[in-house]
């Protein structure tokens, strides 16, 4: 089930220009950050109170209500209207970041850190945004494996208990199929980015040695 | 009852002060319940309910159908997400041992999901059945029934269960004083 996308802003300027006090202020469970993992890399100066826009500093939801399944509906409506307010004033920032951001640049020259990084941190801003409201991949695999478990040995009982020619037994076998199409896609995929982003190996010619394995004499 | 570990469940938690999900985490079991619902009716029949269960946690069959009867509450053999939702919480309330805050926080659905009949009341027998969600021993369900059944006629109404959350949850919290306590005490008398 697709939503609405909540709008987020994750301007990467901003991050750049935040005090570095902010940054202690990370959620305390860990489990709350599965969806800003790349983020705890100590390169990018972002406070994840910053990201994890439905939490306040401490890590608890800000849109916290006190009813049942309407208190999920009613707290996105929330959080939409708290990451609006955000991006509106992230948006005045943007200017005076982009100043703060050229300033800390020649201030940190010496460090690993260069302006081809910062810029290559500002295409992820709609990643982000879209995993404000997607599910990880890890964590959708994680569910995925379960369910076709579930489904395998529900399709013996509905074998067992109405028949291999019942439709209900044919619509979960042709489920179970298309979970695992989709699945084994997905791997394919996945297998195919990691082979593409491997570094190839140097070619190496017979009769001649690496000059790195030859001892130095 | 306990969660299989490394169960989908498994990583979920409650909130442990309202001992509800967050909404991020109420996104992904919904995401989860779909995947769950074959015949595309937002529901859960019986059998799959049955093997969600027996996959997730370590319950026996007759207590999983006792849970699917308790939550089919409009007797159709199906369930829905608000129904999932609700055991869920159960669920991780029982695992991550939050069954008294949880039950006193939510006094009027637990006592409405435990009112089997309808009739505003839980009987001895009815809340016997399924003390095993609560982490309620024999001996403890029947000194409820004695210290709490005002009107004596050996059912609960809703005030007589209120009141008996809220005397567990006291007890609950004494107990954890007392052992904070003793913790301090151990510590003081080390470093003497």
């Amino acid at each position: 089930m697709e939503e609405k996308p909540s709008k987020v802003s994750l301007k990467s300027s901003d991050r750049h220009g935040l005090d570095k006090e902010s940054k202690e202020r990370v959620c305390s469970d860990i489990r709350d950050l599965w969806t800003t993992a790349t983020l705890s890399q100590s390169e990018l100066n972002t406070p994840l109170s910053d990201v994890c826009l439905n939490f306040d500093a401490e890590g608890r939801s800000i849109s916290q209500t006190r009813d049942w399944y309407g208190q999920g509906r009613r707290s996105l409506d929330e959080g939409d209207k708290a990451s609006q307010k955000l991006r509106r004033s992230s948006s005045m920032e943007i200017n005076q970041g982009k100043e703060d951001t050229a300033s800390e640049i020649k201030a940190e020259k010496s460090s690993s850190r260069s302006s081809l990084d910062i810029s290559k941190h500002i295409p992820h801003q709609a990643y982000w945004a879209e995993q404000q409201n997607r599910v990880p991949l890890p964590l959708m695999e994680l569910m995925e494996n379960e369910v076709l478990e579930i489904l395998t040995e529900a399709l013996w009982s509905y074998r067992l208990g109405i028949g291999r020619d019942h439709f209900l037994t044919k619509e979960l076998r042709q489920y179970i199929e298309g979970l695992k199409k989709r699945r084994s896609k997905r791997l394919y995929v996945i297998e195919d980015a990691l082979g593409s982003s491997r570094p190839e190996p140097a070619p190496c010619h017979a009769g001649s040695p690496d000059p790195s394995l030859t001892p130095s004499e | 009852m306990r969660l299989k570990q490394g169960s989908f469940l498994w990583y979920l938690y409650l909130d442990k002060v309202h001992c509800l999900l967050s909404v991020r985490n109420v996104k992904t079991l919904l995401e989860y319940f779909h995947l769950l619902d074959v015949h595309g009716k937002n529901t859960l029949n019986d059998v799959l309910f049955y093997h969600f269960l027996h996959h997730a946690t370590d319950l026996n069959k007759t207590q999983i159908n006792l849970v699917f009867d308790l939550l089919d509450w409009s007797a159709v053999g199906e369930i829905g997400f608000e129904q999932f939702y609700v055991l869920v919480c159960i669920l991780l309330a029982h695992e991550n041992h939050l069954e008294e805050q949880f039950m006193y926080r939510h006094s009027r659905t637990v006592f409405d999901l435990l009112d089997l009949n309808g009739d505003q009341i839980i009987s001895p027998k009815n809340f016997g059945m399924y003390r095993f969600l609560f982490n309620i021993q024999k001996q403890e369900l029947k000194d409820l029934f004695c210290d709490f059944d005002i009107t004596g006629d050996h059912r609960l109404n809703y005030q007589e269960f209120k009141l008996y959350t809220i005397v567990r949850i006291d007890k609950l919290q004494k107990r954890q004083n007392k052992t904070e306590e003793n913790a301090k005490r151990e510590r003081s008398i080390l470093c003497s």
